[in-house]
């Protein structure tokens, strides 16, 4: 499904503002993230606090602004990490094939079977304890993206496999390249425009599982915000109830995920 | 994995059985290497054989160190693993350390809460994905592509722990949380296999004849996009047995899911090691049937 | 004509007498939830929160700790009485009583529960509660209704610890399954729920001669999930919420679903404490500075604990300074100072003992930048806030704080094993009005002496003080003496805040307006301690709901 090219465009924008926003996060904020403000904790939006506090009277919207720059940061260098290693790994599977390609389809297999929210609980609980929140935050998505790439693997190996019972792969055998300058030549700048869909996909799904991380307890720590940890105060209805602005960061995560759908190649596979 | 042969005669039959013993055979090492991996994160994790009744003040030193103790005899993990295999082909899948019931009693009662979300999901996000995906191809307008594009977006963008929380304030069945998570993606294949199997130039020469717009898809366009629609079947059952643990471990519904997440908690290491069975199983047995279905298709093409 | 009237008139008092009696009886079935999966019903075994409610409410046991007067009071045993020694407890039991399953309760069950509970294979917590010392107990059973019971060592608190035994029946074909108590299990189905029903040979009586209890029956869900089980309250599903957190408290005091009530501070505190361990594998500035009292007590001064309890517990906390709370009538050291938000003399504490105050930063004497990480367990939002404005109070005095949240396995295998963590935030959960219980936390070679276990010999003069007073309140015979005995072991701890306490939460609890004779106490369980007296409202309106 291709999103009409104005629709591609308004898309993009609205990213690129959303994007030099959270980086212009240390001018815009008029508050730190981290800063309680004692007297009025889950206050109404006012003049002072635009979008309100949270429990600990922090500001809600100097939260969700340093939140979208972790968030939306993170989340593309992730992607573009765990698309990497997918097309590595998928490149050499559907190329060499074999006993090459059953090995990487399996342990892709082994990796998404493994209970990952464990996995993603002991590899957290073996980092050194003081590391900043930053470093932990990178650590996660590190871990993310390391644990990620199963799900891109198989488009980019049907790709690679396509590619290696092509005509002109076969050519190019026959005419006695070897293997790297086939890899280097043929099959890469063919795979380019998969590898660059997957990673598109990837970014949405990078933020997503942050999301979903966060608010299980086990993404980014306190008191860096992000949108998972920010999305947390929507399991109390009465603060819900009392600011409703507390489904901001639900609002900005929907629409800079659609932004990207509305920005991907068209006819993406189902992944 | 290779292809099959075609089956044109007896040899042939044998050369296909010969091949699907081998698939087994190894789709059996897979999984076996999956337990083996979850039984290795488990024991060799950060919090294994440690347990929270050691904090409680009243017990005394010998009860808390009998408590320690208890985890040593997981000392050699392969033994371990190699004396779980043994018991479990006798049909005993071993005791589960934190609620000390038999896993087999566990996994019976939980299995069906589990199966049953997963295939009423499948059921539901699959029927809305068709009917959708076929209506699209009836309508064939830029309002409906919007809205389609606006629906599956907008669950797309819906963290599942949020949607899991929608369905507890809610109240709403569990099977309807992993059909929202489903169905997205699953519409999203479906719409493009119907545009491109309507794409197809027999069908073009069917419209052409004037054939009826039903007739034309149930006779050409289905029989293009089966082989791959079986092939997604595959997959959205371990897209949706996937989306069904977090959700069940949020919704608090007695499955696999919140049995899995409690396992992890805890560091079950029996129960971890049977549950990573289990969902290795569904994802090998899945992507098989999607692999091979996706084979087939290619012949038949 | 006369005969007949008269025989109608009879009847017609009977009918009246009987159905008033059904009504009585018919209670209803009261519907609230359990947290988690009760892993046992075998009463000496049971080590989890889940399966002591249920224990509490399907056994009987020989003396009941009164939740409210928080005296004891006469259970299956009519009287009892200690030796001088405090080594002997012996019991007249009441005659006639049967299980519930028909079996006659005699002084050979009670002598076949203490037997399995103190069996040292067994290392179940109520059993050994009663470790008194080496050799065994000797029981006797000179009559069906007398027990004497000798332990090898004096057992402080001695008949206290009886309202947690739950007597089993010796002879009872349905073993553990046969109880005393006022419900008996009827159904259970694993991950779903615990039906009890009323237990027809329950032995108490109302004042006016009722069999108790009034209700029909308890059903239990296993709901691990606070939000859903605070939703299915306010539809009427659940008629009570024994355990309610503030935020919910807040959020029913607005609507009219259900009364939530505050039972009163509880005995439960939260608290950190510093990584005192030799083993620690912590850089030595930090160890150096933990061992620091002035280093500690600046801490406790820094933190604003009105704060705490005004912002995350929304006022339903009170703030503390030591390990009894106010509501542990006896126990309670009333002469300890309330403590007092003070950053500057905190500061002054810290200039004591060589730390400067400049640049919004605090060093110690070698100029080290005095920073630390506090661990506590993910996923408890309350715990996560309290850590959050922890961070922000010592930031005023300079120190800088980084929180780590860990998933619990974890973070008891930092704290037990590898002592690989800097600060720690958890809470105790006290069940027990007795000091005793608290043995392995104040005596130096105990294992939950959290900041430094088991110690071979007392690392320092003060915990070898708190040894040696623990010791005296352990073997005293007098409750004054072994009052006397911990009140200058709180001064100990108020003085060198081996724990920094912070606050007692208030016991808070809910019950649908359909609930009758609710009296929320602080003593666990607050909601239900008087299960056998609750009753539903028979009305449609307020009636419950299957």
């Amino acid at each position: 499904m291709s999103a009409p090219k104005s629709l591609r465009l308004i898309s993009a924008f609205l990213l690129c503002v959303i994007f030099l926003l959270a980086l212009g996060a240390n001018f815009i904020a008029p508050y730190s993230y981290a800063k309680q403000f004692r007297d009025a904790p889950a206050a109404a939006p006012s003049a002072a606090h635009l979008f309100g506090t949270d429990a600990l009277g922090r500001d809600e919207f100097s939260r969700l602004l340093y939140g979208t720059r972790v968030s939306l940061l993170l989340a593309p260098a992730a992607a573009l990490l765990s698309t990497l290693i997918a097309g590595i790994l998928g490149g050499l599977a559907g190329f060499l094939g074999g006993w090459w390609e059953r090995a990487i389809l399996a342990s892709a297999d082994l990796l998404m079977a493994l209970p990952l929210l464990f996995v993603l609980l002991a590899l957290r609980a073996t980092l050194p304890l003081d590391v900043a929140p930053l470093i932990s935050a990178m650590a996660t998505f590190l871990i993310l993206s390391l644990l990620g790439w199963p799900s891109s693997l198989r488009v980019i190996w049907a790709a690679a496999r396509n590619i290696r019972e092509s005509d002109f792969l076969l050519l190019a055998r026959s005419s006695g390249s070897s293997p790297l300058r086939i890899i280097a030549r043929q099959i890469l700048p063919n795979l380019r425009p998969v590898l660059a869909a997957q990673f598109w996909v990837n970014i949405p799904v990078f933020i997503l599982a942050e999301a979903t991380l966060s608010m299980l307890g086990l993404g980014v720590m306190e008191p860096l915000p992000s949108w998972g940890n920010l999305l947390r105060g929507l399991e109390n209805p009465s603060a819900f109830h009392a600011n409703p602005w507390t489904i901001a960061p639900l609002i900005l995560l929907i629409l800079v995920v659609f932004c990207f759908q509305f920005i991907l190649p068209s006819r993406e596979d189902f992944a | 994995m290779t292809g099959s042969p075609i089956l044109s005669d007896g040899g042939a039959v044998k050369r296909a059985l010969r091949l699907f013993l081998c698939k087994a055979v190894w789709l059996v090492a897979v999984i076996l290497v999956g337990g083996l991996f979850g039984a290795t994160l488990v024991r060799y994790g950060p919090g294994y054989g440690v347990d929270e009744r050691e904090l409680d003040p009243r017990l005394s030193q010998a009860s808390v160190e009998a408590l320690r103790g208890q985890h040593h005899q997981n000392a050699s993990l392969l033994s371990y693993y190699g004396h779980y295999l043994k018991s479990a082909v006798h049909g005993d899948f071993g005791t589960s350390e934190s609620t000390q019931r038999p896993i087999s009693e566990l996994i019976h009662q939980r299995l069906p809460v589990t199966a049953r979300a997963v295939l009423l999901g499948m059921l539901s996000a699959w029927s809305l994905a068709l009917f959708l995906a076929m209506l699209g191809q009836f309508l064939r307008g830029w309002i409906f592509e919007v809205c389609s594009t606006l629906l599956t977006g907008f669950l797309l963008a819906l963290p599942s722990t949020v949607i899991a929380l929608l369905f507890v304030y809610f109240r709403a069945p569990v099977f309807l949380a992993v059909a929202c998570v489903t169905f997205p993606k699953l519409f999203r294949f479906i719409h493009n296999l119907l545009v491109e199997a309507y794409e197809q130039p027999h069908v073009l020469a069917a419209r052409a004849r004037g054939i009826g717009p039903v007739r034309i898809f149930l006779r050409h366009v289905l029989a293009f996009a089966a082989p791959a629609l079986f092939a997604l079947v595959g997959v959205s059952l371990s897209l949706a047995f996937g989306a069904a643990i977090p959700i069940e471990a949020l919704t608090d519904s007695p499955g696999i899911g919140q049995l899995a997440w409690f396992a992890a908690i805890n560091r079950d290491l029996p129960l971890v090691v049977n549950l990573t069975l289990l969902v290795t199983l569904v994802t090998v047995a899945g992507n098989s049937l999607a692999d091979y279905s996706g084979q087939l298709a290619a012949r038949a093409s | 004509m006369l005969r007949k009237l008269r025989l109608l008139g009879v009847l017609t008092v009977f009918g009246a007498a009987a159905a008033a009696s059904a009504q009585a009886q018919s209670g209803g079935v009261l519907h609230f939830c359990l947290h988690g999966e009760p892993k046992t019903f075998n009463p000496i075994l049971v080590d989890d929160e889940a399966a002591e409610n249920v224990r509490y409410l399907t056994g009987g046991v020989l003396i009941r700790l009164n939740r409210q007067s928080q005296a004891l009071e006469p259970g299956l045993a009519t009287s009892w009485h200690i030796s001088k020694d405090g080594r002997m407890i012996a019991f007249q039991l009441r005659k006639g009583l049967r299980f519930s399953d028909g079996t006659p309760f005699t002084s050979e069950d009670v002598a076949y529960t203490i037997k399995s509970l103190m069996d040292p294979q067994l290392h179940s917590p109520t059993g050994d509660s009663f470790r008194s010392g080496e050799g065994a107990v000797e029981i006797l059973t000179p009559t069906p209704d007398t027990v004497s019971i000798t332990f090898p060592a004096p057992v402080a608190g001695l008949e206290r610890l009886f309202d947690q035994v739950a007597m089993m029946s010796a002879h009872s074909p349905k073993k553990e399954m046969a109880v005393l108590g006022p419900f008996y299990i009827s159904d259970y189905k694993a991950g779903s729920y615990v039906e009890l029903a009323r237990n027809p040979n329950y032995w108490k009586h109302d004042a006016q001669g009722r069999a108790l209890p009034y209700l029909d029956g308890i059903h239990l869900d296993i709901q691990r999930n606070r939000d859903i089980e605070l939703l299915r309250f306010e539809r009427g599903e659940l008629q009570l919420i024994n355990r309610l957190d503030a935020e919910s408290y807040k959020r029913l005091s607005k609507d009219s679903s259900g009364t939530p009530r505050n039972a009163g501070t509880g005995l439960d505190s939260d608290f950190l404490w510093f990584n005192q361990s030799p083993n620690a594998p912590i850089a030595d500035p930090r160890k150096s500075w933990f061992r620091t009292t002035e280093f500690r007590r600046a801490v406790s001064s820094a933190i604003n604990r009105e704060d705490i309890s005004r912002i995350v517990f929304d006022g339903h906390a009170k703030p503390a300074m030591g390990p009894i709370s106010p509501a542990n009538h006896f126990w309670f050291n009333s002469a300890i100072p309330a403590p007092k938000y003070d950053p500057q003399g905190a500061l002054k504490l810290l200039a004591q003992a060589g730390f400067r105050f400049a640049n919004d930063e605090l060093r110690d004497k070698s100029g080290n930048r005095v920073e630390f990480t506090l661990v506590t367990n993910s996923g408890n939002a309350v715990r996560e806030k309290m850590a959050s404005m922890i961070q922000q109070d010592l930031s005023e005095i300079g120190i800088k704080v980084s929180i780590v949240t860990l998933d619990f396995p974890s973070l008891i295998e930092r704290m037990t094993r590898t002592f690989d963590y800097d600060a720690c935030l958890l809470g105790l959960v006290n069940t027990d009005l007795d000091p005793n219980g608290q043995m392995t936390v104040w005596l130096s070679s105990g294992e939950n002496h959290q900041w430094n276990p088991g110690q071979k010999t007392p690392a320092t003069a003060w915990e070898a003080e708190l040894d040696k007073l623990m010791h005296e309140q352990a073997t005293a015979l007098a409750d004054k003496d072994r009052k006397k005995a911990f009140d200058q072991a709180q001064q100990i701890i108020y003085e060198q805040q081996p724990y920094i306490y912070l606050v007692n939460r208030d016991v808070l609890t809910a019950f649908s307006p359909a609930v009758q004779g609710a009296a929320p106490t602080v003593l666990t369980p607050p909601a239900f301690w008087n299960a056998d007296v609750l009753q539903l409202a028979a009305s449609p309106q307020q009636g419950a709901h299957k």
